[in-house]
């Protein structure tokens, strides 16, 4: 019997006392400490929110009796002064996903307990010390699937820069992010030899579709929008954008083969008062049942791999974490864009200036 | 003791400064919301005591490059403003109660929507399957689509859209200072409807129009929405790089240093349209 | 005829701001046309000057029908009420701008401008700009730029209200004494009576967009030929009575022998404040009244007296003032007031 185990007992025995009522002894360690009547959620805000409310925050609300209220927007200045003040108001709070190393480096987040986030069945970019992978989101190839059909699209990024094959206007993101990723596979450079990115080889691919590129999107409305009015008939685009297309039967498919996956991610904020509330907050968000709300609602799936078992069938294929999905995909390597990321933005507005 | 002349002058001086009192609201938020933080970013630019962010903002090319084309588009928007909002408030000088109240209205529309509403209306409009092209093809005028977006044009239609009023409106101020018999003297006085115009009501404008093309320069130079969703990432703003280095690479010190560069150019611009319009500003105070 | 105005119609909506005018200027005439305000001479002189086109009638200038001409066609030289120069330009610019815009060649232009700024005496002021000039300065200057290409007509639009009575009883002189050497056919319009009698060679009197009474200022003062003109111009008492044959029978005065005779009924007649008499040579006067002063006012070479008549209505008398002489009479005082009847003007009964 191992050390944990026998704190998941403890945890059981203090379970059991509050059901019957009685008054919860003091544990030094381990124990669940008394219930606040309410935890603060950070989180993106706008149809995130409503949909975690519905998912997560529900049966939280349910199962602990201790209320969920959520606050918005993710920021990463106010989680590192709020840590510095050692007064986080947050329990738990979402990070953009290049500042979560940051974060950890700069130690502004609680250790992730696993002896209450059952992280046991997660894949292994799931396992970390101080982060929690809440879902999983995808920059992937959106094409009209009345211009390309009967499955002749463009499938991966070679494609995607063959212009006589798959003739017609393109649009790539105002980024490095992603593209530079993008022009090395279409390159021929293997997925798991990406990283590090060769900035040369990139750009120098990147010359070759610059002039097929009608607009270079900002926004993640963009994409989508161009695709729907015949703008473009190749972008890149979020796969949640493309999922509501999907949705409403607008003629735009999505392409995972090359697709670039991404993780959000969640973190508690050191020193916060309710910690251990936290902790339970973020076993909440594992159980693939309510993962599988959120995921059919908005298509980012969390990464429990029974998840997809409890999506309808039709939207299975349209999530990137689903097994199929999962392995034509590679995840963006956050640790070496936190590192390059001034370096190669700069560079990109430089090749951005040059015209073409 | 005072002798009672000065006891007045006393009692008057207070009184001048009872006045001043009403405007110490504004300049105190004015000083908080505005003094304060440009000198933080001035400070913030020269953060350890090193002037390379400056080294930078100012000589790479890049920068330059990026500032150059800013002034550029602020420019060309300042000057098509121009040439379209005269007319306008020129008409607008002259109109009835009824033509002025939809002439104001239709001027002051594009404030009642969102940037990013306004800016979206542009994509459905302008672009190549838009309802301009498609029109435009329905009825034979065009085989090939327009390239209205996207690209340089996009941006200029999409600002000058948002920023006309700001050019109308201190034109059309400036036009009805001046005394109606002064166009109606020229003309008894020998000159045709248009030598009256160029000779008389033009020059007497200036004012207007030199208050909206500093407004509209320096409001233009601000812009990185709009650019950026309009211009498909060819129309490159000095304000969407200092964006990026807030937002992106929390480096407000280079941030700062380019702003500070900006500050520096817009201000020597406005000087330069001040000059320009000085003597005729003098002529009709 | 220099100016003829011929049946001049102008309607605004159901007003007529102009109800048929009819008027004539000879070469080098000064004629003004006096009313009060929204009489409608501004709409006339707007007809004529071709800012306004009339709905009906004719303007001829020097026998040109220019009805419908633009100003510019026209050779009018106008000064406006307030002047309208301009105000980025110099004193010279603004004097020139009349021959560049006939396109006169330099060195004329040039030549003009200094013959005419010295005519009005700001040789000197070329060079300023308006609002570094004073009022009547800048009246001067406006004068100088409507007459410096020799203008067929010459309009004048109240130009000397914003002037204080000092500079503006010496510009009017300046103005005709200009007026007079330049042989300047002249339409001068104000709703001042005062100065229209000091300058005039005629005076055309406006109401309700008619023209009411025209010609000389002393024929229009002695003998109006409407209660409108009587009233207007001048201070006047009018006296109600009843006429039969050669009198009329006043209230206050009794019988009244007329010049002329008039049929029986109701009669007006003029009967102007300097001509009612006070003190000791009201009794060699035919025509006399008791009443009680109500009011004086001190004029300095002058009084005005307001009585209330015996059985009569308030009249008003002029006095002269010699400065050792006693006031000539007291408030409350009951006094003697008295005319002759040939001072007495029947006024033309409408």
């Amino acid at each position: 019997m191992t050390f944990e185990t026998n704190r998941r007992g403890i945890l059981r025995v203090a379970g059991g006392l509050l059901a019957t009522g009685l008054p919860l002894p003091a544990f030094a360690q381990g124990a669940a400490p008394p219930k606040p009547d309410r935890i603060v959620v950070n989180a993106s805000g706008g149809a995130m929110a409503s949909s975690m409310r519905r998912s997560y925050f529900a049966d939280f609300e349910r199962e602990h009796g201790i209320r969920v209220v959520e606050t918005s927007p993710v920021d990463f200045g106010k989680l590192r002064a709020m840590v510095n003040s050692g007064n986080p108001e947050w329990t738990v709070t979402e990070i953009g996903g290049q500042d979560a190393e940051r974060a950890k480096e700069l130690n502004l987040l609680e250790p992730i307990d696993t002896s209450i986030v059952d992280l046991s069945r997660y894949p292994a970019i799931g396992r970390q010390s101080h982060i929690f992978v809440g879902s999983a989101y995808s920059t992937v190839l959106g094409y009209r699937t009345d211009v390309f059909k009967d499955g002749n699209h463009p499938k991966g990024w070679a494609d995607f820069w063959d212009v006589r094959r798959f003739p017609g206007a393109r649009s790539l993101r105002n980024h490095p992010v992603d593209n530079l990723e993008f022009a090395l596979l279409a390159d021929g450079v293997p997925m798991d030899k990406l990283y590090p990115l060769d900035m040369d080889r990139a750009f120098r691919k990147l010359d070759e579709i610059r002039p097929h590129i009608t607009a270079w999107w900002s926004t993640g409305a963009q994409p989508a929008q161009m695709l729907v009015d015949k703008e473009v008939v190749l972008a890149t685009g979020w796969n949640g954008r493309f999922f509501e297309l999907a949705k409403k039967d607008a003629p735009v498919g999505s392409e995972f083969t090359g697709g670039s996956l991404k993780s959000s991610a969640w973190g508690i904020p050191r020193g916060t008062r309710h910690a251990y509330w936290g902790q339970q907050f973020l076993q909440t968000m594992t159980k693939p049942q309510l993962q599988a709300i959120y995921a059919t609602e908005l298509s980012y799936a969390g990464l429990h791999p029974d998840t997809v078992n409890y999506v309808p069938e039709e939207i299975r294929p349209l999530l990137p974490t689903a097994p199929d999905n999962l392995k034509k995909q590679f995840w963006l390597d956050v640790g070496w864009w936190t590192e390059n990321a001034a370096a190669a933005q700069e560079r990109w507005n430089r090749w951005m200036l040059q015209r073409g | 003791m005072l002798s009672p002349g000065l006891n007045r002058r006393v009692i008057a001086r207070r009184r001048e400064r009872g006045l001043f009192l009403l405007a110490v609201p504004a300049l105190l938020l004015l000083g908080v919301l505005f003094a304060w933080p440009v000198l933080r970013l001035l400070a913030m630019s020269v953060e350890g005591g090193t002037l390379e962010h400056f080294r930078k903002a100012a000589l790479d090319g890049l920068y330059v490059s990026v500032l150059l084309e800013s002034m550029k588009v602020a420019g060309m928007v300042t000057a098509i403003c121009l040439v379209l909002a005269y007319p306008v408030a020129f008409w607008l000088s002259r109109a009835g109660r009824l033509g002025l109240a939809l002439g104001m209205f239709a001027l002051l529309l594009p404030f009642w929507t969102s940037v990013l509403v306004r800016t979206y209306a542009w994509l459905v409009l302008l672009g190549r399957n838009g309802v301009i092209n498609r029109a435009l093809r329905d009825w034979g005028w065009i085989e090939v689509p327009l390239p209205l977006l996207h690209n340089m044009t996009g941006v200029l239609i999409g600002m000058v859209h948002v920023l006309l009023p700001y050019m109308v409106l201190p034109i059309y101020a400036s036009l009805l200072r001046i005394d109606p018999d002064l166009p109606r003297a020229a003309e008894g006085l020998g000159a045709p409807a248009w030598r009256a115009f160029l000779r008389v009501t033009f020059p007497l404008s200036l004012p207007g129009v030199s208050a909206g093309c500093a407004l509209i320069f320096v409001l233009s130079l601000g812009f990185f929405i709009t650019p950026a969703l309009l211009g498909g990432g060819r129309v490159i703003m000095v304000s969407m790089l200092i964006e990026q280095q807030v937002r992106e690479f929390l480096n407000w010190p280079f941030a700062a240093a380019l702003s500070t560069v900006l500050l520096v150019a817009t201000l020597a611009i406005y000087a330069l349209i001040g000059r320009l319009t000085r003597g005729s500003r003098l002529a009709t105070h | 005829m220099q100016l003829s105005v011929q049946r001049i119609v102008r309607r605004f909506g159901p007003v007529a701001a102009l109800g048929g005018v009819d008027l004539e200027v000879a070469e080098g005439e000064f004629l003004t046309i006096l009313g009060p305000s929204g009489s409608g001479k501004t709409t006339l002189l707007k007809a004529i000057a071709g800012f306004e086109i009339p709905d009906e009638g004719t303007v001829l200038l020097g026998g040109e029908d220019v009805t419908l001409a633009p100003p510019r066609q026209r050779d009018v030289g106008m000064v406006f009420q307030n002047y309208a120069l301009f105000p980025h330009l110099t004193v010279a610019q603004n004097v020139a701008f009349p021959l560049e815009m006939r396109r006169r060649p330099r060195a004329e232009v040039a030549r003009r401008v200094e013959d005419v700024l010295r005519l009005v005496e700001l040789q000197s002021f070329g060079g300023r700009l308006p609002r570094q000039l004073s009022g009547g300065q800048q009246q001067r200057v406006a004068l100088a730029r409507a007459v410096v290409f020799g203008p067929r007509l010459l309009l004048l639009d109240e130009p000397f209200g914003a002037l204080d009575r000092k500079l503006r009883e010496s510009l009017q002189l300046e103005v005709r004494r200009l007026q007079r050497s330049l042989r300047l056919t002249t339409l001068f319009i104000t709703h001042d009576q005062e100065e229209a009698l000091i300058m005039s060679d005629r005076i055309a009197v406006m109401d309700k967009g008619r023209i009411q009474q025209i010609g000389l200022p002393g024929d229009l003062y002695a003998r109006p030929a409407t209660r409108f003109v009587a009233d207007f111009l001048g201070e006047s008492n009018l006296l109600e009575g009843t006429a039969s044959a050669a009198s009329a029978s006043i209230p206050g005065f009794g019988e009244v022998p007329l010049a002329a005779p008039q049929p029986a009924g109701p009669v007006t007649l003029l009967l102007r404040p300097e001509a009612l008499r006070l003190g000791g040579e009201v009794e060699a006067l035919p025509c006399r009244a008791r009443g009680t002063v109500v009011e004086t006012v001190f004029l300095g070479l002058s009084a005005k007296l307001r009585l209330r008549l015996q059985d009569g209505p308030e009249v008003l008398a002029r006095v002269p003032l010699r400065p050792s002489a006693p006031p000539p009479a007291a408030e409350g005082e009951v006094v003697t007031v008295g005319f002759s009847p040939e001072d007495v003007h029947v006024v033309p009964r409408a």
